[in-house]
């Protein structure tokens, strides 16, 4: 593998090899929990100082007809790939901003209750969604949607949704 | 909490004085370069070298005969199950070696198909060239290595019309691409000549989209999805082993579906 | 041992696990652990049952790809392994003799008991029911494994299979169920085995000799 034949060049000083261990065993220590940290929120805030917009704009947004976005599944992106529910509808809320009704939570489908997302917020995988704004615990503190001030987005509309790739 | 990495014995601090010219030196000479790819390695095994060369190299050479086998088993004659266009999902599936958010776009403009190798006309190509060959479209599904799905409908110019309208000695061994997002990637004669194996530009009838290899990206049915490059720079012909990018990190060459 | 069974046998005959067998119990053993495990490094990198995967320590390969290699080295030996046992199995009547007739009174005599704990053991050369019936099942999942892996592994080339199990995706969840199968029988059969030590000592070392080769009457008991 190229991959490891180029990080075993170890340096030619036998004086400092000892030392380089320690470093590169820092190394090692640094990037294992720089790597259990990332694939565990299942949540990325938009960059400091970047909006959801902009950070959804990163994404390549692609067009996507609005009755083609109904009923898939929402997944957190983790390994796991968590159920966080199932697009119910997609609303125009009073600002102008498009938001992705979501039944949230609850267990195979029940005991859900509906939350809006910003469609910048979510992003498509394929035949689903995620959510990668906001982790599951943001989520849960999200207010109950209620239609007032929204607008249903009709089914043939076609709006623009990020992409990303499979987490694992 | 302490490092599971930490000596027990932490060396005496006035060794980094008396040595410093030697420390400084050895920075230069890229141990940043050096850590970060031991960092790099260590993401990619999860923080422990598990793998002795032994069982890596008796695992490759295992590979390679089931490449052999692969080869064995793919009739060239044998279409992939295609779908109703109805059934398309729109937009694909994203997936790449990076982050979407690392996609490079790449001018339609200015963009040429390169060509090298076992090839008698060498020019090369511009996208209104592509289209101006005769065109095919497919509805297949898409497998990837990792387990997933979803039917897709291509459209482009057969890469056997490709080759033979160039001129390319299809009696060769592989044909290997260069891409624009550095995934060089490689398929053999027989799957490159196989009726659904397109140099697609176009998805769902519409341009293919930055993120899936606008202008033009490899589509062929009989492959794992990572055997179709996106961003196809360069074509060549040759009877060289190229190998690929995720081949050269351990996954099948052939990957045949 | 040998010696001893002999004696108590009296003449040399057959043994409960023949040499062959018991060679191709351990590779086989040795194979079906490899296909699970690495078959689970495989499977989280796309989750069929949404929200769980496998923890990392109980994957063989350290990521996806040794995973794949280690799976499709794997698969060479439980399958050349599998055809010999199975044909070894029919052409010797081993498994007609060990696994057949299953009466279905019998088996729910035997689960009856084991819900009483009054499972008999006594004799380990003859299987009851409920063994029987797993044993079938095992070997029938083991079958079904290849089949539905090479459904998966070349669902061009076998696009008829494929569709014959349902899709792509329904292949995949038929070769993860019968994981699970197989990973249920593993657990309950090495559990048996450790409460009753003497079959894993027969599997090493051939077992007591069976009274009269061919026959189904009751070896004494060790």
């Amino acid at each position: 593998m190229d991959k490891s034949g180029q990080s075993r060049g170890s340096p030619k000083e036998g004086a400092v090899r000892t030392r380089t261990l320690s470093l590169a065993a820092s190394f090692i220590a640094v990037s294992c929990i720089a790597h259990a940290q990332s694939a565990t929120p299942g949540g990325m805030p938009p960059p400091p100082g970047m909006n959801l917009a902009e950070s959804a704009a990163m994404r390549f947004p692609q067009p996507v007809r609005v009755g083609d976005l109904l009923h898939r599944t929402v997944l957190q992106p983790v390994e796991s790939q968590n159920v966080l529910g199932t697009v119910r509808e997609v609303v125009r809320t009073g600002s102008g901003t498009i938001e992705i009704v979501i039944d949230f939570g609850g267990f195979l489908g029940f005991g859900t209750r509906p939350i809006a997302v910003p469609v910048d917020a979510m992003v498509l995988l394929g035949q689903d969604m995620e959510v990668v704004a906001f982790t599951p615990q943001q989520l849960r503190k999200f207010p109950t949607f209620s239609p007032t001030g929204t607008t249903p987005v009709p089914n043939d509309t076609i709006i623009k949704v990020g992409l990303a790739k499979p987490s694992h | 909490m302490r490092s599971p990495f930490r000596p027990d014995d932490v060396p005496d601090p006035a060794i980094l004085d008396n040595h410093r010219p030697l420390i400084k030196s050895f920075e230069r000479r890229g141990l940043i370069r050096r850590g970060l790819s031991l960092g790099a390695l260590v993401m990619l095994t999860g923080c422990d070298v598990k793998r002795p060369e032994a069982v890596e190299s008796a695992l490759l050479a295992i590979s390679r005969f089931n490449d052999e086998v692969q080869a064995l088993l793919f009739d060239p004659n044998k279409l992939a199950p295609t779908y109703p266009a109805s059934m398309i999902l729109k937009p694909p599936k994203f997936n790449a070696y990076y982050d979407v958010m690392d996609v490079k776009p790449v001018n339609g403009a200015t963009w040429r198909l390169e060509l090298s190798g076992l090839i008698a006309d060498r020019r090369p190509w511009t996208i209104q060239d592509l289209q101006a060959l005769p065109q095919r479209t497919i509805v297949i599904k898409h497998i990837c290595v990792e387990g997933w799905s979803y039917i897709g409908g291509w459209t482009g110019v057969p890469l056997r019309t490709f080759l033979q309208h160039v001129g390319a000695d299809l009696r060769a061994k592989y044909v290997a691409f260069k891409t624009a997002d550095d995934y060089p990637s490689s398929i053999d004669m027989a799957s490159a000549l196989h009726p659904q194996t397109l140099l697609a530009t176009e998805y769902a009838g519409e341009t293919l989209a930055d993120p899936f290899g606008y202008p033009m990206r490899l589509r062929t049915a009989v492959k794992l999805g990572y055997k179709n490059p996106k961003w196809v720079t360069a074509i060549e012909v040759t009877n060289k082993y190229p190998g690929g990018y995720w081949e050269s990190r351990g996954f099948s060459w052939f990957a045949g579906l | 041992m040998s010696a001893a069974v002999t004696a108590r046998g009296g003449r040399t005959g057959r043994r409960l696990h023949p040499l062959p067998v018991r060679i191709m119990h351990w590779i086989n053993a040795v194979a079906m652990l490899i296909m699970i495990t690495s078959g689970w490094g495989i499977y989280d990198d796309d989750v069929i049952i949404r929200g769980f995967h496998f923890a990392k320590f109980l994957r063989l390969g350290d990521w996806a790809a040794w995973s794949l290699n280690w799976h499709f080295a794997g698969m060479w030996l439980l399958a050349i392994n599998g055809l010999i046992y199975l044909g070894y199995g029919v052409v010797t009547g081993r498994l007609r003799e060990r696994l057949l007739p299953i009466r279905v009174s019998e088996l729910l005599h035997t689960v009856r008991e084991t819900l009483h704990f009054r499972l008999e053991h006594a004799d380990i050369t003859t299987y009851n029911a409920v063994q029987k019936l797993l044993y079938i099942i095992v070997i029938l999942a083991g079958i079904s494994q290849v089949v539905t892996g090479l459904a998966i592994w070349k669902p061009v080339q076998f696009s008829g299979l494929v569709s014959l199990l349902g899709g792509f995706q329904s292949a995949r969840v038929l070769h993860f169920i019968g994981m699970a199968v197989i990973f249920g029988f593993l657990v309950l059969h090495v559990v048996l085995a450790l409460l009753v030590p003497r079959t894993i000592w027969a599997m090493l070392a051939g077992g007591p000799v069976l009274a009269r080769p061919g026959s189904r009457a009751k070896a004494p008991g060790p």
